[in-house]
C-alpha cells in the first residue's frame, strides 16, 4: 500500500465529500440551519440513480451513470426544493433548532421510505463511464476514482462561477446573508432560499450517484454521509464554502488512512474522538465563525 | 376557585390522560405480549421524561438520549450477567455510570453553540456504539446478550406478567412525580426564563452552564433508568439499543406528546409503542410514520399532543373570572432596612471602561459612578454606547480595557449571573419575560435565583406530594410584595404574553427589585409609556431610590429623565462628553450639539 494509493483513494472519496458538504453549507446559509437530511438526499440520490438505471433498458448495453447523472441531479433538486418548501418555509421564523428536527423528520420519511419500498439490501449504481482500471507504477487507479475527482473538479469550479460571476449567484448570497435587506431590495427570497436546498440537495444526489457505485447503497445510509459533511464542515469553518471542501478532503484522507491502519469501523471512532477533542480545545470551531458579539 | 390555586394550576400538566391509558391497557392487556409491550412503554416514557429536561426545558438538541438508553440497558444486564448483581444493585450502578459518562461529556458538549452541541452528542453516541460493537468479548458484539434476568429484588424475583409491566410503572410513576416536581417549581420556571430569554435568566443570577449540567445530568439518569428496566423486561439486549432509530423513536416521542408537558412523555411514549400493534399492517412502516408525524407536529403542533390539550385547558381556566390574589404586607424588615452605605461612597463605578467591535471602538474610557440612594441618569444619541454600557455593567459584554467595582469588589471578570447574585439587577429595552408564566411567576423566579441559592434543588424538594412547595410560595409572596410595592398586584395572575407594553415595563420593574437588590440598571423604562404611566413611574422609580437603591437610568425621554436624576452623564461616540447635575448637563453646549445638532432647548422645565 503506498501513500499515491492512499492519496488517490483519499482525494476520490475527499471529492465526493466536497459535494455533500457543499450541499450542506448551501442550505446552512440559505436557511440558516442544519440540514440534517442531507445524508439521506445522498442516499436518495443512489436509488435515484438504481431506479432510473433499470427504468432506461438499452437492449443489452448497461447505462452509464454519466447518462444518468443530469436527471439524477434534477430529482435530487426537485427533492431539495420540496424540503425547503414542507420542511424550511412554515419553520423560518422559527428557531434554527426546530428546522434542525424538521430535517431530522424528513431524514427519517426518507430513510424508512426506501426502506419500505426497496428494503435492506446494498444495491449499486452503474459506474460513470465503464472501463478497466489502469494501473500506473504499482497503482491502482479505477475510471470510478477518476471520474468522482473529475466530476467533483468540474462541479465545485461551475459553483463557484455561479455564485461568484454571476447575479443569480450574487443575489443567492445576499438572500442568506441578510434575508430582510434583500427582501427590501426587491430579490425574491423564497425563490432563492428554495434554489438553495435544490442545489445543496442536487449535490447530494451527485453525491449518491458517484459513491453507490464504489460503496454500495443501502437505505441506512445517510446518516454516516450526513455525519462526515457535518464534520467536514465543523473543521473547515462554519459557513465556509471554501472550508467545506477542505474539510471533506481532510475527513476523507484521515478515513482512508485510519481505515487501512487499522478497520473501517475503528476509523469512525477516531474521527469523533478527533472530533470532540477539536471542539474540547476550539469550542467555537476549528476556523471560528463569522459572528460578533451581540447582547 | 380562588385566585391563588388557579394561578396554582397553571402549568400543571393533564397527567389523568395518560394515568387513565396506562390503567386501562393494564385492564385489557390479558396476554404476555400485551402486558410486555406497555411494560416497554413504561420503559421509554422514563427515558422521554429525562429527554424533556434537556430538550424541552433547557432546549439543548441533544443526540444522545438514545446512547443513554442502550448504556443503561448494557450495563445493568453486564452487571447482571457477569458480576450476578440482582436488580436492586445493578440499577442504581447503571444510573451512576451514565451519570459520570454525562458529568465527563457534558464538560465538554454543554458549552458549545447549539450546532456544534448536536453534532457533538451524536458523536458521543456513535461512539457508544462502535465500543459495544467491538468489544466482542465483553458484550457479545452484534449479536449482544441473551438470557439477563428478570426484576430480581435480593431473593425474590418480580413474576412475569402484569406484575412486571406494574412494577416498571411504579417507576415510571415516580419519575413523573419527579419530573413534575421539577417542572412546577422555581427550578422549572427558571429553566423557561432560560430557554426563552437567557440573557434575562443571567440578569436574575441564573447560572447558565450550571442548569445546563443538571438538565443533562437528569435527562442521563432517566435514560438510564429507562434501559435498565426495558433490558430487564426483555431479557436480550443487542447494538440495536444504541443505534439512531431509538434517539429518533424517543425525539418523535417527546415532540409528538409535547416536550414541554411532563404528560406528553407518557403519551407518546404509550402512542408510539402501541401504534405498529394496533395496525399491524403498518409494521414495516412505522418510523417512516413516525417521521411523518414528527414533520407535522413541528410544523402544526409545536406543543405537541399534551401540551396542546394543556393550554386548551389552561385558556378554559382563565375563562372563568376570578379575583387577583390579595397583596400580604410587606415584611417588616423592609421598613428596618439600614442604608449600608456613606452618602460619598459608590456602591458601583467603573474606571477609564473601554471595548471595541471589530474596529468599531463602542465605548472608550467611560468613568463614571453612582452612590446608593441616587438615580444616574445615561443620555447620549443612538449609537453613542448606552446600552452597551449597561451591558458591560451587567457582564454580558467583557470590557478590552478598565474596571468595574461593585460594591467595594472588582467585578470585572465575574458572570452576569454572578453580579445579580451579588445584587446587581437590570431590565432590558424589549421587556424579557416568559410567554407561558403568569407576571406573578415571572417576578417569582428571580426572587428564588438571589436569594440563598435556594434554586439548587435538594432532594426532600423532589419527592414531596405535587402542590407543597414551600420554596414556590415564599417566592410568590415575595413577588406579590413587589409587584404590590409598585401598585401592580392586579397583573399577577395575567401570562407574560398577554401583559401590554406598560404592564411588561413595571412586571420586569419588579422582577429586577423583588431580590432586593443594591443597585438596578433600567434601559429606557419609560419607552412607549403614556404621560400618566410616565409619572407613576417616576414616583415608583423615586421610591426605589429613596430606600437606598441605586439606580443607572439610560433613556431617550429628556423630560422623563432631568427631573428624576440625581446626575447626569452624556455619553457621544462612545466618550463621557459630560457630566454633572441635569441643569449643567442640560445647558452644556457640546451635549446640545451632539445630541441635536441645533441649540434648541433640551427641556423646558429643568429642576421640576
Amino acid at each position: 500500500m503506498s501513500w499515491a494509493q492512499i492519496a488517490i483513494d483519499g482525494l476520490a472519496l475527499g471529492a465526493a465529500y466536497a459535494l455533500v458538504a457543499l450541499g450542506f453549507v448551501l442550505i446552512l446559509n440559505a436557511a440558516g440551519a442544519v440540514n440534517f437530511a442531507q445524508g439521506d438526499l445522498v442516499m436518495a440520490g443512489g436509488f435515484f440513480a438504481v431506479v432510473l438505471a433499470g427504468l432506461l433498458p438499452l437492449e443489452g448495453i448497461a447505462v452509464p451513470g454519466l447518462a444518468l447523472a443530469p436527471l439524477v441531479v434534477l430529482a435530487g433538486g426537485a427533492s431539495g426544493w420540496l424540503v425547503a418548501e414542507v420542511a424550511y418555509r412554515p419553520l423560518r421564523r422559527r428557531p434554527a433548532e426546530t428546522v434542525f428536527i424538521s430535517t431530522i423528520a424528513v431524514g427519517i420519511v426518507l430513510q424508512h421510505g426506501a426502506n419500505g419500498i426497496f428494503g435492506a439490501a446494498e444495491r449499486r449504481t452503474p459506474p460513470l463511464v465503464a472501463g478497466d482500471a489502469l494501473h500506473v507504477g504499482g497503482v491502482n487507479v479505477t475510471l470510478q476514482s477518476l471520474s468522482i475527482i473529475a466530476t467533483a473538479a468540474i462541479v465545485i469550479v461551475l459553483l463557484r462561477q455561479l455564485l461568484e460571476r454571476t447575479q443569480l449567484g450574487r443575489r443567492l448570497r445576499a438572500a442568506a446573508e441578510d434575508p430582510e435587506m434583500a427582501r427590501a431590495l426587491g430579490i425574491p427570497v423564497r425563490r432563492l432560499t428554495a434554489l438553495a436546498f435544490a442545489l445543496g440537495a442536487g449535490l447530494a444526489a451527485l453525491a449518491g450517484l458517484l459513491l453507490a457505485n464504489v460503496y454500495f447503497v443501502t437505505p441506512t445510509a445517510g446518516l454516516a454521509f450526513m455525519l462526515k459533511a457535518y464534520i467536514a464542515v465543523t473543521i473547515g469553518g462554519w459557513g465556509s464554502l471554501r472550508g467545506a471542501v477542505a474539510g471533506a478532503l481532510l475527513v476523507a484522507l484521515f478515513e482512508v488512512i485510519a481505515g487501512r491502519l487499522f478497520s473501517a469501523t475503528v476509523a469512525d471512532a477516531l474521527l469523533y474522538v478527533a472530533l470532540l477533542l477539536a471542539l474540547l480545545f476550539r469550542p467555537q470551531g476549528l476556523f471560528g465563525e463569522a459572528v460578533g458579539r451581540r447582547a | 376557585m380562588s385566585g391563588r390555586e388557579r394561578i396554582a394550576s397553571v402549568g400543571a400538566s393533564p397527567l389523568w390522560i395518560p394515568a387513565a391509558i396506562v390503567i386501562g391497557l393494564l385492564a385489557a392487556a390479558a396476554g404476555a405480549y400485551e402486558q410486555r409491550l406497555l411494560a416497554i412503554a413504561g420503559c421509554y416514557a422514563l427515558a422521554v421524561l429525562g429527554y424533556q429536561f434537556i430538550f424541552g426545558r433547557v432546549g439543548a438538541l441533544s443526540l444522545a438520549q438514545g446512547a443513554f438508553f442502550g448504556l443503561g440497558a448494557y450495563a445493568s444486564a453486564l452487571m447482571s450477567l457477569t458480576l450476578g448483581w440482582d436488580f436492586a444493585r445493578a440499577f442504581p450502578a447503571a444510573i451512576a455510570l451514565a451519570l459520570i459518562l454525562a458529568a465527563i461529556v457534558g464538560g465538554i458538549v454543554l458549552r458549545l453553540a447549539s450546532h456544534y452541541f448536536a453534532l457533538a452528542t451524536l458523536a458521543v453516541a456513535e461512539l457508544l456504539r462502535i465500543v459495544v460493537v467491538e468489544w466482542v468479548s465483553l458484550t457479545g458484539g452484534g449479536n449482544g446478550l441473551p438470557n439477563v434476568p428478570g426484576f430480581v429484588l435480593f431473593d425474590w424475583t418480580v413474576p412475569r406478567g402484569w406484575p412486571v409491566t406494574a412494577f416498571v410503572w411504579g417507576w415510571a410513576a415516580l419519575g413523573t412525580l419527579l419530573a413534575v416536581n421539577f417542572s412546577a417549581s422555581l427550578y422549572g420556571d427558571g429553566a423557561r426564563l432560560l430557554r426563552t430569554e437567557p440573557l434575562a435568566a443571567a440578569a436574575t443570577g441564573i447560572d447558565q452552564a450550571g442548569r445546563r449540567m443538571s438538565a443533562f445530568l437528569l435527562s442521563a439518569a432517566f435514560g438510564a433508568a429507562g434501559g435498565a428496566l426495558y433490558v430487564h423486561t426483555l431479557g436480550v439486549v443487542s447494538p440495536e439499543a444504541l443505534q439512531f432509530d431509538v434517539m429518533v423513536l424517543i425525539l418523535c416521542m417527546t415532540v409528538i406528546g409535547g416536550r414541554n408537558a411532563v404528560a406528553g412523555a407518557l403519551v407518546g411514549a404509550l402512542l408510539l409503542v402501541h401504534l405498529p400493534e394496533w395496525f399491524r399492517a403498518f409494521e414495516r412502516w412505522a418510523l417512516f410514520a413516525y417521521g411523518a408525524g414528527l414533520l407535522l407536529a413541528v410544523i402544526a403542533a409545536p406543543e405537541g399532543i399534551a401540551g396542546t390539550i394543556e393550554t386548551q385547558w389552561r385558556r378554559w381556566l382563565r375563562a372563568a373570572p376570578a379575583a387577583a390574589p390579595r397583596a400580604p404586607a410587606p415584611p417588616k424588615a423592609e421598613a428596618a432596612r439600614a442604608l449600608p452605605y456613606t452618602e460619598d461612597r459608590a456602591i458601583l463605578a467603573t474606571q477609564a471602561l473601554g471595548i471595541a467591535f471589530g474596529g468599531n471602538q463602542a465605548l472608550a474610557g467611560v468613568t463614571l459612578f453612582v452612590r446608593p440612594g441616587e438615580i444616574l441618569g445615561v443620555i447620549g444619541p443612538n449609537g453613542s454606547g448606552k446600552t452597551t454600557l449597561l451591558n458591560l455593567l451587567s457582564g454580558f459584554y467583557r470590557p478590552d480595557s478598565g474596571r468595574i467595582l461593585f460594591d467595594g469588589r472588582d467585578v470585572t471578570s465575574l458572570a452576569a449571573w454572578q453580579r445579580a447574585r451579588a445584587g446587581l439587577a437590570r431590565s432590558f429595552q424589549h421587556g424579557a419575560l416568559v410567554a407561558d408564566l403568569t407576571a406573578l411567576d415571572n417576578v417569582a423566579v428571580a426572587a428564588n435565583a438571589i436569594a440563598a441559592h435556594a434554586c439548587r434543588p435538594r432532594v426532600a424538594d423532589v419527592f414531596r406530594l405535587p402542590g407543597r412547595d414551600g420554596k414556590r410560595r415564599r417566592a410568590r409572596a415575595a413577588a406579590l410584595t413587589a409587584l404590590a410595592a409598585l401598585g401592580a398586584a392586579k397583573l399577577a395572575a395575567k401570562p407574560g404574553a398577554e401583559l401590554s407594553a406598560a404592564e411588561r415595563r413595571w412586571v420586569e420593574l419588579a422582577r429586577a427589585l423583588v431580590a432586593e437588590p443594591k443597585a438596578i440598571l433600567l434601559d429606557e423604562p419609560a419607552a412607549g409609556l403614556s404621560d400618566a404611566e410616565k409619572a407613576a413611574l417616576r414616583a415608583a422609580l423615586r421610591e426605589i431610590a429613596a430606600r437606598g437603591v441605586a439606580i443607572v437610568l439610560v433613556d431617550h425621554g429628556m423630560p422623563f429623565l432631568l427631573p428624576l436624576a440625581s446626575r447626569v452623564v452624556c455619553l457621544d461616540a462612545g466618550r463621557v462628553i459630560a457630566a454633572g447635575t441635569p441643569a449643567e448637563v442640560a445647558a452644556d453646549p457640546g451635549v446640545r450639539r451632539a445630541y441635536l445638532g441645533t441649540g434648541a432647548p433640551l427641556m423646558k422645565e429643568v429642576g421640576a
